[in-house]
């Protein structure tokens, strides 16, 4: 897979794009729904970060992967959608984190999610779930974090915390339930 | 980390979702219709009148994703999906304010005249950019006025001016298209216009069909 994606010396080309989208763009999509939870968003995140990386194609490093270069774009359009979409919704970092899993839009989307790891996801704050997401799952290093939603290592840390431990406490609960 | 912790990420990240296909058709749409227009600008080619069906196909999944967009925008929404978000807000979500309704009125008739009567390649690619511009600026507008469904149409008419945009389009598709952007265009106008009676108020475009 790897070698089909990677790109030779020239930048990109439209059916190098062409290629990795139809092979890794569920992976981009996956990563932007579950930071924005909402499946409008992701598809925009995308389809953003595709024209970016596009008109960008000539600074692209051949030492990285196309996918992955995409994939970082798509993140980061992700997270610039969902604070254009909630303006303050990283603002809960600097005080005690309510679980808003009880917002009825957010019941909706769970609904629609269908999945019960998506839904687990969807019952910590905005704040965890972003930095559970960035933290363990996209890899990216605290100050990273930190730097993106405007805060400091502690906050993230004690985000990604308090998200492992309710994703436990809800995996525990869904292990229950099947035995 | 823990065997549970390292389990349950483990977990998540093989938690793949797949797109819907007319999502991913609309990306590979997209980046077509950059390509095209960027072709256009950076090497102006002469004019070639030749069938391009799959163009034209291509053009018609964009207008297709157009028209959904604004049928989303125009339909009845469900009141549960568009409580405000954030509560002590004066107006509902996706209302629009009554500035923005008024120059986004400006913007679509011009648009819709400049569509209409539009010169032909290198300078039709000019003006369609211009165009092109001018929906960034109020897509940026409606995001910042709490507007993101009218954000999301407008975000939706681009790949498809992008189209209009290429100056080897066939003169049977650049027409299809501009009937295509002309007919939504008058949608939105009309939207608006039917809102635009009380001008003190702002508008709530997301709410009536």
């Amino acid at each position: 897979m790897a070698a089909v994606i990677e790109i030779g010396s020239s930048p990109p080309s439209q059916a190098d794009f062409h290629r990795v989208i139809t092979q890794r763009s569920d992976r981009w999509y996956s990563a932007c729904l579950k930071i924005t939870r909402n499946p409008d968003l992701a598809a925009d995140a995308v389809q953003d970060a595709l024209l970016n990386a596009w008109r960008k194609r000539g600074q692209f490093r051949n030492t990285a992967r196309l996918d992955t270069w995409i994939h970082r774009i798509a993140v980061n359009a992700a997270l610039n959608l969902l604070r254009k979409s909630r303006p303050g919704v990283f603002e809960a970092l600097d005080s005690d984190v309510e679980d808003d899993a009880d917002r009825p839009d957010q019941v909706l989307q769970d609904h629609e999610l269908e999945s019960d790891l998506a839904a687990s996801l969807a019952r910590l704050s905005e704040v965890e779930r972003v930095c559970f997401v960035l933290k363990h799952l996209e890899h990216w290093r605290t100050r990273e974090i930190s730097e993106e939603i405007g805060t400091n290592d502690g906050c993230v840390k004690q985000a990604v915390f308090r998200a492992v431990h309710k994703l436990r406490a809800d995996m525990q609960h869904l292990e229950r339930l099947e035995s | 980390m823990n065997d549970k912790t390292d389990d349950i990420i483990a977990a998540h990240r093989a938690d793949i979702h797949s797109p819907p296909p007319a999502t991913v058709q609309r990306w590979h749409d997209a980046l077509d219709a950059a390509a095209a227009a960027e072709a256009t600008r950076d090497v102006p080619r002469p004019r070639v009148l030749q069938p391009s069906s799959f163009f034209l196909g291509m053009a018609m999944a964009a207008a297709l994703a157009l028209g959904i967009a604004i049928g989303f925008f125009v339909a009845d929404e469900d009141p549960v999906t568009e409580l405000p978000l954030v509560a002590e807000s004066p107006r509902p979500a996706n209302a629009v304010p009554g500035a923005l309704s008024r120059g986004l009125q400006v913007h679509f008739r011009d648009s819709r005249a400049q569509i209409m009567s539009l010169p032909e390649a290198q300078d039709r690619t000019m003006l369609v950019l211009r165009i092109i511009e001018q929906n960034r600026m109020f897509e940026n507008a409606a995001t910042s006025n709490d507007a993101p469904k009218l954000a999301r149409v407008l975000r939706a008419f681009e790949p498809i001016l992008l189209q209009l945009a290429a100056d080897d389009l066939a003169p049977a598709d650049a027409e299809a298209l501009q009937a295509q952007l002309a007919f939504e265009l008058n949608v939105m106008l009309t939207k608006l216009g039917a809102e635009s009676s009380d001008d003190t108020q702002p508008h709530d475009l997301g709410n009536t069909t």
